[in-house]
């Protein structure tokens, strides 16, 4: 039997590949998303917050199956516990509220009914999804349709695609296979891990606490969980300290001036990962091959938050890829660049900005200034009046 | 490089496969082990060790590769 023919396979169901996989599928392509893992969004590496005007913009309608809390706002907090508060159930009553009629800011979601909802999203529209379905390697050969060997069940399966795409997380090996500059450097990855507790209060705020004391070059967060949980955190950046992300989270719960408030505090999960605080790569695209979300970097590198971006990311790289191929032109390199254009005109170059502002901060030699600094970006940040609102 | 080779070993007591060895990694691709860490049966020749600094709970040692073969 000759190996199926698609118009694109994309490698990995996470928010970036699952929604280039909707929103193509949507607009008539024949798409095939495929995972390695047997249930999505586990081992989580996130802390699952995400705006509800990510989630509109990009056609995700949110629903009670994947919110572990509305949220209304945030507070920010300097390396001696001084607090901006920017919460908009105050600052925009009529909009934001528990009432009728007010909405949340966003929502802390559980990333493995998330992801789950989001694949369900996409095989509605129409695509094909495999779990337990891992990518081997591609090849092309100046044809219409590059070759992809899978390996699904331990079953070698071959198909063919106009257009491979990488969704496969900030370890991509997509592209890697591609050739493409991918390596992180060790200054720009947070090393992450966080703590899902029982026994601390929250008030529907984002937290974050700044301070290079208590996390040096990222910083650390409580977020709202749900059913009464937290989630605990933080993000250090291993040439800025000789401990461990673990050694910093067990001196943060247990000597920074939140120590009262976690001292009841019961782990009940835990979790870390690799967060970039880069700027996005500076090519996303190759013969045959694009990449999205946290593969082609596309996080924001002041929050580190990549949910967003990579639903955005998704959204821009479907609608790309239905007019490219549906035009008839070849997906060459030359034409797919035309993807990652796209992408900075709606998010790259924003991104860009930040990454210059983030790097700013983080050259600073002064420990107390580079403090002052971060905890006055993050309180900008996420000012009602932040140009970078929507990022 | 004058580097090397090492074999690199996991505390999988410890592991919580976040992925930050292998995001780090400036290896080839396939350097990876079925846990979806660094390769742990490979001997890696270019033993920068990033992968030892990143791991947020410190649970990445190696050994020293004789032969391309690790001594175990």
């Amino acid at each position: 039997m000759p190996p199926t023919e698609y118009d694109i396979v994309i490698i990995g169901s996470g928010p970036a590949g699952a929604t280039t996989a909707r929103v193509a599928a949507k607009l008539g392509l024949r798409v095939l998303m495929v995972d390695k893992r047997q249930e999505l969004g586990a081992p989580i590496q996130c802390s699952g917050a995400v705006s509800r005007h990510a989630l509109e913009a990009c056609g995700v309608i949110p629903v009670a199956e994947f919110i572990h809390e509305s949220i209304y706002g945030f507070g920010i907090y300097n390396v001696a516990g001084e607090k901006t508060t920017i919460d908009y159930r105050q600052l925009k009553p009529s909009e934001y509220g528990h009432q009728n009629g007010q909405k949340p800011l966003g929502y802390v979601v559980d990333r493995r009914r998330f992801d789950r909802h989001l694949m369900t999203l996409a095989e509605r529209a129409g695509a094909e999804v495999w779990l337990k379905t891992e990518g081997l390697s591609y090849q092309t050969d100046g044809s219409e349709y590059c070759q992809i060997q899978l390996r699904r069940f331990n079953q070698p399966i071959q198909v063919k695609a106009k257009v491979l795409v990488g969704a496969d997380g900030l370890q991509s090996q997509v592209g890697k296979w591609a050739g493409l500059r991918t390596h992180i450097k060790i200054t720009e990855l947070a090393s992450c891990l966080q703590f899902i507790v029982d026994g601390v209060k929250t008030d529907g705020l984002l937290e974050i606490i700044t301070g290079h004391h208590w996390a040096p070059g990222g910083y650390a967060w409580v977020f709202p969980k749900g059913h009464g949980y937290a989630e605990i955190g933080l993000g250090v950046i291993c040439t800025m300290t000789k401990k461990n992300a673990q050694w910093h989270l067990d001196q943060f719960m247990q000597q920074s001036f939140f120590k009262e408030r976690f001292q009841n505090a019961r782990i009940l999960e835990i979790q870390g990962g690799g967060v970039p605080l880069a700027a996005p790569l500076r090519t996303q695209y190759a013969e045959q091959v694009i990449l999205v979300g946290d593969a082609a970097r596309h996080v924001n590198p002041v929050t580190g938050g990549g949910i967003h971006t990579a639903l955005s990311g998704g959204v821009i790289a479907g609608e790309f890829l239905a007019k490219l191929i549906k035009s008839g032109a070849p997906a060459t390199a030359e034409n797919l660049k035309g993807y990652q254009d796209s992408w900075l005109d709606q998010l790259g170059h924003k991104m860009w900005q930040l990454y210059e502002e983030k790097t700013q901060i983080f050259r600073t030699d002064d420990i107390d200034e580079r403090d002052r600094l971060l905890f006055q970006t993050m309180s900008q940040y996420f000012s009602p009046y932040s140009e970078y609102k929507k990022i | 490089m004058s580097k090397e080779a090492v074999i690199f070993k996991i505390g999988w007591n410890a592991c919580i496969n976040c992925g930050a060895c292998v995001a780090i990694c400036p290896q080839e691709a396939g350097f990876i082990s079925a846990f979806d860490t660094i390769a742990v049966d490979t001997p890696c020749d270019i033993a920068c060790m990033l992968c030892e600094d990143i791991c947020p709970v410190t649970t990445i040692t190696h050994v020293a590769a004789v032969n391309g073969n690790g001594v175990f």
